[in-house]
This record gives C-alpha cells, structure tokens and sequence, in this order.
C-alpha cells in the first residue's frame, strides 16, 4: 500500500481544469499573441501582439527600459522622449522619465502625425511609417543614450481605434523594450551646462520673458469661429489653445558676431511704413490661410534711428520694431464641411496660428534691442519647438527666406554688391536698401513669387508705395545701409516667417560670412553684381 | 506493474501542461500592461523560447521516467517513449549540428513514437475516459502533419486549434487518471 496525500488528486485536478480554460482562452485569442517581431541590434526590440481589447489598456507603445550590466537585465528610469514621422517632418508625442512609458494611439500629437498621413489618400496598405523613441539613461556624470525607430502601419492604429476594418490579424499593442548595455555602450560625459533664460517651455502657463503664456480656450482674448466659402468651411476652436500675449515683431535686423568684428562703422537703418488696416489672417497647418481672423487699423510711419556697429550697436543680437500688448495663439479648430441643404460634415481638427489681439494705430509700436531674452529671441528659440511640435517644421529655417542680397570683399581686393533673389535699391549718395513688399502684401505674395524671391515685385521704394490692398495707402518695410565700403562683408537674408505664424513678420539676417542657413541654391542674376567704390 | 508510477508521471504531466499554459497567459496579459516588470516576465521571442526549451526539456524527462517505470514493471512496451526520447534528442542534436535531411528523418520518427507513446498509454491507464481521451489525443496528433503538408501556412490557424485541442484532451485524460489513481487505491 502507498500513501499519497488526498489533497494531490484535487489539485492536480484543479490545475488541469485551469489549464484547460488557459488554453481556450488563449486559443480564442483573448489575451495578446505575438504575431511579430524585430531586433534592433543590441539596443532593442520590438514586438507586436494582437489581441482583443483588454480593460484599462488603450491600444498603443509601450516603452520598457532595461539596463543591462552583465548578466544582470533589470528595469530602469530614463528620459524616453517619442516622436512620429509625419510627411512633412517629425512631431514630438510624449516623454517621460520612467521604466516604462505608455503612449496610446489616440495620443493627439501621434494622431495629428496619423492625420497627416492619412490626408495623403493612399491605401492603408502603403501606409508604413515610424516612430523615433529616444532612451537616455543618466547616472553620475555619465550618460547612454539609445536611439530605436519603431516601425508601424497607419492603418492598425485606425482599426485599434475602431475607425477601420482590416481584414488580417493587426497589432494592437507594439512593444518596445530598450536596452542600455552598459557593458557594450560608450557612456558620453555629462558637462553641465548654464540653462539658456530664452528658452521657454510653453507647455506651462505662466510668465516668461514678457509674455503671458495662457489657456485661451479658457480666458480671452479668445479665438473666433471662422468661416470660409467656397468651400465652405466652418472652423470651430476646441479646447485646445496655447495664447501668447505680449510683444509681437513687425520686422527685425539680427547681426551675427561676424557682423559686429568685421563691419565696424557700417550704419543701418530699419524702417515700416504702414497705413491703413491690417487684416491679421489665421494660418491653418492643413487648410492654408483661412483668411482674416482679427484686424485693426494701424499707422506705422516711422523710422528707426542710424545704429552704427560699433557704437550703438557692440554685441551680436536683433533690433525690431514691436507692437506691445498684443496676442498671438496657436489654436486646434474642429473643421466642418458646410453643404447648402444636406447639413455640415466633420473633416476632424486642425492647427491654426492666428493674431487673437493687437492694439489700434501706433499705440505701443517701439524699436527695441534683443540680446537674448527679447521678441527675436522668443521667435527664434521659444516658438521654433512649439512650431516643430505643432507644425511638423522649424518656422524659421533657410527655406523660409526669400531674399538674398551681399556686400562682399573680393580676394583681388574689391567690394561687389551681390543681388542675390532679392531687391536692393542704390542711390546716388551712396546708400542701399534692401526692400520688402510691406506687411499687407504679405499675403498677396503667390507660391511663385514666395520661391523666387520678391525681386520682380520690388524695384524700389517708390514702386512699393503703390500697393496692392485698397485698404491700406502706404506700406513698406526695408533696411538701408549708409557707409557701405571696401572692405564691408555683409550677407544679407530676408526671412519671411508670415506663413507659418499669421502674423506679417520679416527678419533681415545679417551675416560677415554667409547667408544664414547655409543654403544651396540661391540664385544671383547676371548683371545684378555690381562694383562699388 | 507499479501504479504508484504511472501516478506521479500523470501529476507531473499535468504541472508541466499548467505551467507552460499560465506562463504564456500570465506573460502575454502582463506584457502590455502599463507597469514595470522584470525581463523574464514578458512575452517576448527570447522568453517564448526559453519556456519552450524548459518544457521540452521537461516533458522528455518524464517520458523517460514513463518508459522506465513500464520496462521495469516487465511491460516491454514502455520502449516506445524511451525510443522516442532517444530519437527526439538525436533529432535535435542533429538539427543544431545543421544537418537538416537526417534531422528531420529522426525527428519524423519521433513523432510516430510521440503517438505510439500516446497508444501505450491508452493500454496502460485504468479509466474508460481516459483511454478514450487519450485515443482522441492520438489521433489529432496524427492527422496535424497531413493537414500541414496539404494546407501549408493557410490552415496555421486550424493547426492551433488542433495543438490546443490535443493538449487539452491529454492533460485532461491525465487528471482523471490521476485522480482515478488517487483516489481508488489498488
């Protein structure tokens, strides 16, 4: 006889009954099942796993940081930052500092990047892009950073969603698991560094170098419904709204640090002639100009004194012109499709920028100084990364200048003035001014003209006072150079930042060795170089 | 013949099947949740194969416990799972020396002896269930090769459910043995 205890029959049987229901379960395919998988070399590996949708878990990524350290392999917090490939650049989605960060596909950053996708009409099939997921692990001193590019398919993200119906199985979670080998890996040093004051996060509501930074879906000044025809669109703001309220730039000189050594004694002068109204047009990422979502009156004749580099002028830097008190927001808009008699469509949203506000006549209108911490500097550096986020592109970059024009010191010991895609204006006594079509014609400007330049449109001063719009009787906008010599480097570029932020700004870049960007092509009409002294 | 035996080779056939099963389970679920967990706990490609290793080493183990403890008990039968553990280990062997035609003629035999261990087990156990359940085991396992020849990967979904059908039939067919064995002493 054998003794076994009695209780081993029950759980044996118990645990076959489990196994049974485990096993349908699974064979049912409700819980996840790998129909996937890559690796990316030892840094990663991505996973994907169809499933029926479980409770509490929106279909999405999942990031998992590891650290490996031997033949220890161990969940560990680092800065995981993801963006999504979109067609016209990269849009950031989530961040985190975690060992595991959870980005779902309704994410509205990552469906602003699917919307772009999908705007593109090809089949879901073609659809096939990535997202970027940067891992950066710190520990004392050092750092390991791991860069992993996670493929996908548009089209699973809308049948996770419900939006489509695919007829193969498609992953609905796609897991990431990051690897910092920290046997494998060089660590780079960590060298501390001063923060820069001019760089804001307008993620966060609050104060920053003048300018208010505000929930404008909340308080005013607010956005307005807007309203095109033909066709018809009704443009309705969500609640989503990002308002900056402060100093907005009508036009800015920038001098690089070449500028202030190479060109001492060089003078300049900025100048805005403006009168009449000014319709401020709200910029959609999708729709284009949406026209006119605020205007004003305005009467800006004025002149900015001589600024000599060297004297008024001794560190790199912007000198603008500025209307105070004014707001500017970027604003997500639900899109309908009007119909005369059948109703209105959901088209689904949009990011529009637009002036929400800016006061009447010449009231606040100033030049000013920005060494850093000024409008420039918030243009540049504060709202390049809500425009990268926002718009999938930097909004200033070489592509956005239109003209070119330069001064330059031959090697044979010559001064040229080069007229490079862009208008410059010479006269008798020796000065130069490098034109602009105006604020209000800013939006008059054709995709032709943009790409070449303003030059077949501004001859001089005197052509520009004749303008387009009947509602406005002078407007212009040039620098003017005085005491232009032999020996005088200076590359001239004219950004044209309207089309990205509704607002009319123009910046003239001023460089002592070239145009700013770097760009490759510009092109310098024969006949248009001319000798001077 | 020593049913005391048999007995335990039941129970461990029913822990190994559980475990696999809920590992698989546990992991797939917990792998997409939104919290941190240790590397061995999620259902990746590297995982799924360590399991699968582990199981494979596991279930050999206790077909040789089986043949043994038949070959012991004067029942010459219990060759059979030890013919197929012998050949399931050449068949590997092979296969990781990357000679793939020898390879697959051992393990083609393996898999015959892999039912026939199954046949020596519906001789073996004492309940009508059991036999019957095991024979049904039997045959879907041997009707999933032709399937798979004639189907190709268009019927991959039919073989998984004929593995988990077969699967659960043979754990069932060992808790009922086992609770036959346990419960009604001889």
């Amino acid at each position: 006889m054998w003794s076994v205890s009695r209780a081993l029959p029950v759980v044996v049987l118990a645990l076959a009954i489990a196994s049974i229901v485990v096993l349908v379960v699974d064979g049912v395919g409700a819980s996840p099942s790998l129909i996937a998988s890559i690796h990316i070399g030892g840094f990663g590996e991505v996973d994907y796993y169809a499933s029926q949708p479980m409770p509490n878990v929106p279909p999405g990524l999942l990031v998992r940081v590891y650290l490996i350290n031997g033949s220890i392999i161990e969940p560990v917090d680092a800065f995981i930052d993801v963006y999504a490939n979109a067609p016209s650049g990269i849009v950031h989605v989530a961040m985190g500092y975690s060992s595991s960060l959870t980005v779902p596909f309704n994410n509205t950053n990552w469906q602003y990047a699917i919307n772009k996708w999908a705007s593109l009409g090809i089949p879901f099939s073609g659809y096939n892009t990535s997202m970027l997921v940067f891992i950066t692990y710190v520990k004392g001193n050092e750092s390991w950073i791991v860069p992993l590019l996670i493929p996908y398919n548009v089209g699973w993200v809308y049948r996770a969603l419900g939006k489509a119906t695919l007829s193969a199985a498609t992953p609905r979670y796609i897991l990431v698991n990051a690897f910092i080998n920290i046997n494998e890996l060089r660590p780079s040093r960590v060298v501390p560094v001063r923060l820069n004051g001019t760089v804001t996060d307008p993620q966060v509501f609050g104060t920053y170098n003048g300018y208010t930074v505000y929930n404008c879906s909340l308080s005013g000044p607010e956005p307005p419904n807007i309203y095109t025809s033909s066709p018809s669109y009704e443009f309705t703001p969500t609640s989503t709204c990002l308002g900056f309220n402060g100093s907005l730039p009508i036009a800015w000189v920038t001098l690089s640090n070449g500028v202030i050594q190479n060109d001492e004694g060089l003078q300049f002068e900025l100048n805005i002639y403006f009168s009449g109204t000014i319709n401020w047009d709200a910029m959609s990422t999708d729709y284009g100009d949406l026209g006119t979502s605020y205007s004003a009156n305005e009467n800006w004749v004025l002149s900015s004194p001589t600024y000599t580099i060297g004297s008024q002028i001794t560190q790199p830097g912007s000198v603008y012109w500025y209307y105070g008190g004014a707001t500017w927001a970027i604003v997500n808009y639900e899109v309908w499709y009007v119909e005369g008699t059948m109703g209105a469509y959901y088209m689904g949203t949009t990011t529009v920028s637009e002036v929400l506000y800016a006061p009447p006549y010449d009231t606040n209108v100033n030049p000013a100084f920005d060494y850093g911490n000024g409008t420039i500097s918030m243009l540049y550096y504060g709202a390049i990364p809500v425009s990268r986020q926002y718009f999938g592109y930097p909004a200033l970059n070489a592509s956005t200048v239109v003209d070119y024009a330069a001064f330059i010191y031959t090697s044979t010991g010559q001064e040229y003035l080069y007229q490079c895609n862009g208008p410059v204006n010479v006269t008798t006594s020796g000065t130069y001014a490098i034109t602009l079509g105006g604020v209000n014609t800013a939006y008059g400007l054709s995709l032709a003209e943009l790409g070449t330049g303003l030059g077949g449109l501004a001859l001089g001063i005197s052509s520009m006072l004749i303008t387009p719009s009947t509602s406005s009787s002078v407007t212009s906008t040039y620098i003017e150079f005085f005491n232009v010599k032999t020996g005088t480097n200076l590359y001239i570029s004219v950004i044209d930042a309207s089309k990205t932020y509704g607002l009319p700004t123009f910046g003239f870049i001023l460089n002592a060795t070239s145009y700013y960007g770097n760009p490759t092509t510009y092109t310098c009409k024969y006949g248009k170089v001319a000798q001077i002294g | 013949m020593n049913a005391k035996s048999l007995f335990w080779f039941f129970v461990g056939f029913v822990f190994v099947g559980f475990a696999s099963s809920l590992w698989s389970l546990l992991t797939s679920i917990l792998t997409v949740m939104p919290m941190p967990l240790p590397y061995w706990l999620l259902y990746t490609p590297g995982n799924i194969a360590t399991a699968g290793i582990i199981v494979t080493a596991l279930m050999p183990a206790l077909y040789t416990y089986l043949g043994v403890a038949l070959v012991l008990g004067k029942l010459l039968r219990g060759l059979v799972p030890i013919i197929m553990v012998t050949a399931f280990t050449i068949g590997l062997a092979l296969l990781l020396a990357k000679l793939a035609i020898p390879a697959l003629v051992i393990l083609v035999i393996a898999y015959v002896m892999l039912i026939g261990t199954y046949t020596v087990l519906i001789s073996v156990t004492t309940s009508r269930a059991s036999k019957a359940l095991w024979g049904v085991a039997a045959m879907v396992l041997a009707l999933m090769p032709p399937i798979l020849i004639g189907g190709g990967l268009t019927v991959m979904n039919y073989i998984r459910y004929m593995a988990i059908t077969e699967q659960t039939m043979a754990i069932t067919a060992s808790a009922i043995e086992t609770w036959r064995l346990g419960t009604h002493n001889p």
